[in-house]
C-alpha cells in the first residue's frame, strides 16, 4: 500500500457536551505544530447535550481554500456508536474508525464496510486507570496521533499549557493518556496516511468571527453592545476577554433592541461601536438601523447568518439575509451592506465597515455565514496595514472656535456634513429621529423633506466604484464564469483549480460589497458572452436578482443550495461543468 | 455662568398644549443646570418618542431624540462613550414604563451615572390620548371605551424592588421642589430616576394640577430614604390612600455605579482613546 503523506481528513464525533470541539481544536492544533496546514470546521445541533457533534479537519503540506468535500474522510474517530454508524459511508477506501471497543459493540452486519480498518482502544479503560474518564479525550487524541505516526511532543505542549494551573500531577497523568493511547494502536500496523514534521510557517489558525473581531479591534471599535445568539455570540465572548486589554468597554444587553440602541448613542458620542447578532436578533434592531439612518449616526451591525425564518436551523448555515439586510428598516436611508467571503475578508471587511460607516455617516451591516463564522483555518498573520482607520469628517475644537453657525445637517456638496460631538464647544445639536432640517430641528416642511432624502443618499457617491469592486479570480477570457459570495467563495476558490485541471478557463467573481453597488464594473464583469452560473445559499437567488435589478443583466444559471449546509467542491465543479456542457 | 436665559431655544416654538405639564419640567432642568453650574456642551439630553421626547428640542443643551421607548439604552450608550458628559434621558410613562419597560428595569439596577425623569401623566400624549401603564383602573380613552381592566403599575415601588439606588416623585406643578429633585439625582452617584406627575390637560381630566395639588405633600425632614422598608411603605402610600400623593427622595442607597467597575474609563472617556493605529499584535500571537 502507498502511502499518502502530510494529506489527511478526519472527522471527530460525539454527542454533544463530550468535548468532541476541543477534540477536533486540538488535534488541529497539533497538525499545526507539524507545520501542516489546516482547515476545519464543524456541524452540530443547537442542544448542549445530548446531538450529535462533529468536527471535520482537513491537514495539507501547503496552503488551500476549503474542506473539498466535508463527506470524505480519512479516519473517524467517535466517542459514540452513532458516530460510526453514520460515517461509516463517509470513510475512503482504506480508512479507519477509531472508536472504544469495550463501549461499542457492533453487531453482525451493522457495518458494512469490509474495506476500512476498525481500530478499537480502549479509550476509558485506560483513562480510568491513569485517574479518571475526563482525560479519555486525551487517549483519543493520543491515538488518532499514533495511528497516523505522529510526534507526541506538540500535544504534550499543549497539556502544559492548558491544565498549567492544575498542577503536575494532572499533566502527568494526562501524558501518560495520550502516551498509552498512541501506543494502544500500534498493534493494528501502518495506516494509508502519515503525518511527518515539515518545517512550520508562520500561520494563524482562527475562525471567521475570531478574524472580524480582530479587524474591529484594529479599526478601533471602543464599544460592544450585544444580545447572545448564535452563531454571533462568540463575538460577544472575544470581545468580552479582550475587553481590559484593549480598554473596550463590552455589554451583554437586556435585549437586541437595547444592544443597537447603546451602539447609536456610542456612534452619535463619536465612538466607534458594534453590535453582533444573528437574523431574529437583527430583526429587533431594524427600528433602531433606521435611527441611525436618519440621525446620520454611523455604527456597526455584524449579522450572522443562520437558517431562517424566526428561529430556523439555529446552528447551520445560510446567505438568505441580504435582501433582509438591504431593505431592514422602514423609509428609505443610505446604508452599507458588506459580506466577507473568507478570513482576510473577515478582517479586512470590518475595517472598511468602521470607515465607509464613518466617511458616510450612516450604519453598516455585516452579513457573516454561520460556515464561515465557525470555520477555522490556517492564514499567514493578518496584516495590520491592511486596515487604515479614516474617520471621515469632523470639525476639531479649534475648527469650532468662536462659531455660532454650525449645523449639524448642513448642506453640502457631497451631502456629508462635518461633524461636531457631545461635548464639543459651539456645537450644540439635538441628533433626531424625526426628518429635520440642516440645524436637527423636526421639519415637516415637503421641500426640506426632499432635501434631506437627496443630501442622505447623496453621500453614497463618496464611496468610489473601485473601493467596492468585486474580487475577480481565474482566467482573463473564461469558457465559465462563477459568481458567489460570502463563504461559497472558500469553496469556489477550491473548485477553480479542480475545473482548470479539466481544461476549464474559468473566472470567479465574488461579491462582498452590496450597498453601495458597483453597478458599472458588475455591467463589464458580465457583458462576456461565456456561460454564468451562481451559487448561493438561499433558495430565492437574492444576489441573482438583485444583480438584475440593479444592472438589468440576469446570470442563466444558478445553483442553490438551502438545507443549511455549506457547498462541496464536488458539486460546484459538477454544477460548473454541466453549464459548460450546454 | 450660565444662566437659564441661556438654556432658552428661542428661534422656534414650543408645541406643547400650553398649559402642559411638561413647560414645568422644562424649566426645571434648566433651572438645574444652572444650579449645578454646568456648561451646556457637557449636557445631553436624550428623550424616547411622545410629547415628552421633544424636551431636548427645547433646550440649549446637546440632545438625541431617539426611538419610542428606548431612550434609556441610547442614553446609556451615550454616557458610556463619554463619561465626562452629563446625560439626562426623560420619557414618557408608555414610553418608559409601556414599551421601554425592559430598558428600565435593567438601567436601574444596572446603576450608570445619569438622570432618568419620566413625564408621568397617566395616559399616551402624542398619540391622542389613550391609557397608559400608570392610567388608574377603570380608567376609559379611545384604547379603552369601557375602562381600562388592568391594575396601574407602581413605578416607584417597581424601580426600589429592580435595585435603584435613587428613586424619586415630584410634582411638575413645583418648579422649586422638582429642580431640587433633578440637583440631587444629579449629585447621585448611579442611575438617579425621578417619577414626576405631569398633568396632560388635554386628555387626563383626572390627574390635574388641581388633582394633585390637592394630594401632594413633602417629605420632610425627619423622613429616611434610606431605610427601605419604611420607603415601600411610602412607595404604596397614594395607592393606599387615595388621597396622599408624598413627593421627594422616596429611597436610596450608596452603590458602586456601573462606570466604577469598568477599567477601560479609569483614565478617560472612550472618545477619547486614541484609536488610529491599535497595535493587534498580541491577538495574533494568541492563534499562531
Ligand atoms: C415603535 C413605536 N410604536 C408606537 C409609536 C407611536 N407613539 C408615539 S408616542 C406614543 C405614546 C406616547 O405616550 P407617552 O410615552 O406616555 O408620552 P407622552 O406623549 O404622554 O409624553 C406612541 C404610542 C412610535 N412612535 N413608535
Ligand atoms: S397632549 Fe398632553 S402631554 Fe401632550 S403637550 Fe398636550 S397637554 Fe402636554
Amino acid at each position: 500500500m502507498e502511502q499518502i503523506v502530510n494529506s489527511l481528513r478526519i472527522k471527530f464525533s460525539g454527542s454533544a457536551g463530550t468535548g468532541v470541539a476541543v477534540l477536533g481544536s486540538s488535534f488541529a492544533k497539533c497538525l499545526q505544530r507539524h507545520g501542516l496546514k489546516v482547515y476545519s470546521t464543524n456541524d452540530y445541533p443547537s442542544l448542549i447535550k445530548g446531538g450529535h457533534n462533529t468536527v471535520f479537519l482537513r491537514a495539507e503540506a501547503t496552503d488551500f481554500f476549503s474542506h473539498y468535500d466535508y463527506n470524505e474522510i480519512d479516519v473517524l474517530i467517535t466517542l459514540n456508536k452513532e458516530g460510526a454508524l453514520f460515517h461509516e459511508k463517509e470513510l475512503t477506501p482504506g480508512g479507519a474508525i477509531v472508536y472504544d471497543g469495550d463501549k461499542i459493540k457492533f453487531n453482525e452486519g451493522e457495518l458494512t464496510r469490509k474495506d476500512i480498518k476498525l481500530v478499537s482502544v480502549p479509550l476509558s479503560a485506560i483513562a480510568t486507570k491513569n485517574g479518571g474518564i475526563i482525560m479519555l479525550n486525551t487517549v483519543a487524541l493520543g491515538a488518532g496521533m499514533g495511528l497516523l505516526g505522529m510526534d507526541l511532543d506538540p500535544l504534550y505542549k499543549i497539556i502544559d499549557h492548558v491544565f498549567s494551573k492544575k498542577g503536575d500531577a494532572v499533566i502527568a497523568q494526562n501524558k501518560t493518556c495520550a502516551k498509552e493511547g498512541y501506543d494502544a494502536v500500534a498493534s493494528f500496523g501502518d495506516f494509508k496516511v502519515k503525518i511527518q514534521a515539515i518545517p512550520v510557517e508562520e500561520r494563524m489558525l482562527i475562525n471567521g468571527n475570531d478574524g472580524a473581531c480582530v479587524g474591529a479591534i484594529r479599526s478601533g471599535v471602543k464599544l460592544i453592545a450585544e444580545y447572545p445568539m448564535s452563531p454571533s455570540s462568540s463575538i460577544l465572548h472575544f470581545m468580552a476577554a479582550h475587553e481590559r486589554e484593549y480598554k473596550l468597554v463590552v455589554k451583554h444587553t437586556e435585549d437586541e433592541i437595547a444592544a443597537m440602541n447603546f451602539i447609536v448613542g456610542a456612534g452619535a458620542t463619536g465612538v466607534r461601536a458594534l453590535t453582533a447578532t444573528s437574523g431574529g436578533g437583527f430583526s429587533l434592531m431594524v427600528e433602531a438601523l433606521g435611527l441611525a439612518g436618519i440621525s446620520e449616526t454611523p455604527c456597526v451591525v455584524i449579522n450572522a447568518q443562520r437558517c431562517g425564518p424566526s428561529t430556523g436551523l439555529p446552528t447551520y448555515t445560510e446567505q438568505a439575509d441580504l435582501r433582509f439586510a438591504l431593505h431592514a428598516s422602514q423609509g428609505e436611508f443610505p446604508r452599507i451592506v458588506l459580506a466577507p467571503g473568507d478570513l482576510n475578508d473577515c478582517f479586512e471587511v470590518m475595517g472598511k465597515a468602521f470607515n465607509f460607516a464613518e466617511r458616510v455617516q450612516t450604519p453598516c451591516v455585516v452579513l457573516i455565514d454561520k460556515f464561515l463564522a465557525e470555520t477555522a483555518y490556517t492564514i499567514k498573520p493578518f496584516d495590520q496595514k491592511k486596515i487604515i482607520v479614516n474617520r471621515g469628517k469632523f470639525y476639531s475644537d479649534e475648527d469650532m472656535a468662536g462659531r455660532t453657525d454650525y449645523k449639524r445637517h448642513e448642506f453640502t456638496e457631497d451631502g456629508v456634513s462635518p461633524r461636531a460631538i457631545y461635548g464639543q464647544p459651539n456645537g450644540l445639536h439635538v441628533a433626531s429621529s424625526y426628518e429635520h432640517d440642516e440645524t436637527g430641528w423636526t421639519s415637516e416642511d415637503a421641500e426640506m423633506r426632499i432635501k434631506q432624502i437627496e443630501k442622505r443618499a447623496n453621500k453614497m457617491k463618496n464611496i468610489s466604484e473601485e473601493e467596492l469592486a468585486p474580487q475577480v479570480y481565474g482566467n482573463e477570457n473564461p469558457d465559465v464564469t462563477i459568481v458567489c459570495w460570502g463563504s461559497t467563495k472558500l469553496i469556489a476558490r477550491e473548485a477553480l483549480f479542480h475545473l482548470q485541471e479539466k481544461g476549464l478557463k474559468v473566472k470567479i467573481i465574488n461579491y462582498w460589497a452590496f450597498s453601495p453597488f458597483p453597478v458599472e464594473t458588475t455591467k463589464k464583469l458580465l457583458s462576456g458572452k461565456e456561460p454564468k452560473i451562481i451559487f448561493e445559499g438561499n433558495s430565492e437567488g437574492q444576489l441573482r436578482y438583485y444583480i438584475r435589478e440593479k444592472t438589468g443583466l440576469l446570470i442563466e444559471n444558478a445553483y442553490l443550495r438551502f438545507d443549511g449546509r455549506p457547498f462541496t467542491v464536488p458539486e460546484i465543479v459538477s454544477e460548473t461543468m454541466k453549464v459548460v456542457k450546454k | 455662568m450660565v444662566t437659564a436665559a441661556d438654556l432658552n431655544e428661542a428661534t422656534h416654538t414650543n408645541q406643547w398644549c400650553p398649559g402642559c405639564g411638561d413647560f414645568g419640567i422644562l424649566l426645571a432642568i434648566k433651572n438645574a443646570i444652572v444650579t449645578l453650574g454646568y456648561n451646556p456642551k457637557d449636557v445631553v439630553v436624550a428623550s424616547g418618542i411622545g410629547c415628552s421626547g421633544k424636551l431636548p428640542h427645547y433646550i440649549k443643551t446637546y440632545g438625541f431624540e431617539g426611538l419610542h421607548g428606548r431612550a434609556l439604552p441610547a442614553a446609556s450608550g451615550i454616557k458610556l462613550a463619554n463619561n465626562d458628559l452629563h446625560v439626562i434621558a426623560v420619557g414618557g410613562d408608555g414610553d418608559g414604563y409601556g414599551i421601554g419597560m425592559g430598558h428600565f428595569v435593567h438601567s436601574l439596577r444596572r446603576n450608570i451615572d445619569m438622570t432618568y425623569l419620566v413625564h408621568n401623566n397617566q395616559v399616551y400624549g402624542l398619540t391622542t390620548g389613550q391609557t397608559s401603564p400608570t392610567s388608574v383602573k377603570g380608567y376609559s380613552s379611545k384604547s379603552t371605551p369601557h375602562g381600562v381592566i388592568e391594575e396601574p403599575i407602581n413605578p416607584i415601588a417597581l424601580a426600589m424592588n429592580a435595585g435603584g439606588t435613587f428613586v424619586a416623585r415630584s410634582f411638575s406643578g413645583d418648579l422649586k421642589h422638582l429642580t431640587e429633585m433633578l440637583v440631587q439625582a444629579d449629585k447621585h452617584r448611579g442611575f438617579a430616576f425621578i417619577d414626576c406627575l405631569q398633568p396632560c390637560i388635554t386628555f387626563n381630566k383626572i390627574n390635574t394640577y388641581q388633582y394633585f395639588q390637592k394630594r401632594c405633600y413633602k417629605l420632610g425632614e425627619d423622613y429616611d430614604p434610606t431605610n427601605f422598608n419604611s420607603a415601600m411603605e411610602k412607595a404604596w402610600e397614594w395607592e393606599r390612600t387615595g388621597d396622599k400623593i408624598p413627593i421627594g427622595v422616596i429611597y436610596k442607597k450608596e452603590h458602586s455605579t456601573y462606570e466604577d467597575e469598568l477599567p477601560s474609563l479609569k483614565e478617560k472617556p472612550l472618545v477619547k482613546h486614541d484609536i488610529s493605529n491599535v497595535n493587534i499584535d498580541s491577538i495574533i500571537k494568541e492563534y499562531l
